[in-house]
């Protein structure tokens, strides 16, 4: 059942994180005025935290 | 806010109820309510690990809670019925009386606030709070911590959000989908719809709940892979859930 609840939640969790890094850029550029660097910087980051998150998941499945 | 007041309400009615009435041997009303907590109680300790009755009430309150709300946005009048404003536009906008309280942001995103709370909570009383933080914060290679601390933050609160979109958004698209499918074929064809909506209103509460159980379980597990101090002293670590630690990355 864990296993299932994990799968359930992965799939939406990848956009949300590549979501939180565009807009935190973004919110970011707003305050700084360095439009669109930050929000590039954001978007990469939120990608890389997308595919921690799979490698991270995956890792905590293997150890249970 | 109505429907969540009215879910919390029928709940607790239903506790004191049970409280003052409750028999060995259930009656009809008693085995209803009992059904659901007896058989997620063995799910949470199936799947829960050996500190499974801590977290089992914060998991089947969960559950409960957003089951009858989610059955509750499905009761005939909820959603319809209300007030008609006219907006700056000129045009008339329905302020329902009472609506799935799943169907609003807030509600969501403070059940998934409190189950962030929750297992962060358990997370840090596993590791402490240095040894949370510097889960989070700080990475191995140390000189990886500037790239890796961002991506730990983002991946921490991308549970959070998905949590309250998740429920947020499927039951808002349920409210939606009837609305159109009564608009276009008011008769027959929106009871299919009304029972698919039973049942992802079942889902959508289990997965909540075995989301929450299953962070927790993970935020503990973690601690135990580290081995650092532990809440309960005297407990051995429970190996047979957890293999040597490796390193992390």
């Amino acid at each position: 059942m864990n296993n299932w609840g994990i799968a359930l939640d992965l799939g939406i969790r990848l956009g949300v994180a590549v979501m939180i890094g565009f807009f935190g850029g973004l919110l970011l550029d707003g305050v700084f005025g360095t439009r669109p660097l930050l929000t590039l910087v954001g978007t990469a980051f939120g990608v890389a935290a997308a595919m921690y998150t799979i490698w991270d998941v995956a890792r905590k499945a293997m150890r249970r | 806010m109505v429907g969540a007041l009215l879910a919390s309400a029928i709940l607790l009615i239903s506790t004191v109820f049970v409280r003052r009435r409750g028999t060995l041997v259930p009656g009809r009303f008693q085995s209803l309510i009992e059904l659901p907590i007896e058989w997620l109680a063995g799910v949470v300790k199936g799947t829960g690990g050996k500190r499974w009755a801590e977290f089992a009430g914060l998991v089947i309150a969960i559950f409960l809670f957003v089951l009858v709300a989610n059955m509750i946005g499905l009761l005939p009048g909820v959603g319809v019925i209300g007030t008609v404003v006219e907006t700056e536009h000129g045009e008339q906008e329905l302020i329902p009386l009472v609506r799935a309280a799943a169907a609003d942001l807030n509600f969501t995103l403070g059940l998934a606030l409190i189950s962030f709370v929750a297992f962060v909570a358990w997370g840090i009383r596993a590791n402490g709070l240095g040894g949370y933080l510097k889960e989070l914060l700080i990475a191995e290679p140390a000189y990886m911590t500037p790239l890796l601390t961002p991506i730990h933050i983002i991946s921490e609160l991308s549970r959070l959000i998905s949590l309250s979109m998740r429920l947020f958004g499927n039951v808002f698209a349920g409210e939606v989908l009837l609305a159109v499918i009564l608009s276009l074929v008011p008769l027959l064809v929106p009871i299919v719809f009304l029972g698919l909506e039973l049942i992802f209103g079942f889902v959508q509460a289990l997965v909540f709940a075995l989301l929450t159980m299953t962070y927790i379980t993970l935020a503990i597990a973690e601690h135990r892979q580290h081995g650092t101090g532990d809440a309960h002293p005297g407990e051995a670590p429970d190996h047979s859930e957890a293999s040597p630690a490796p390193s992390r990355a």
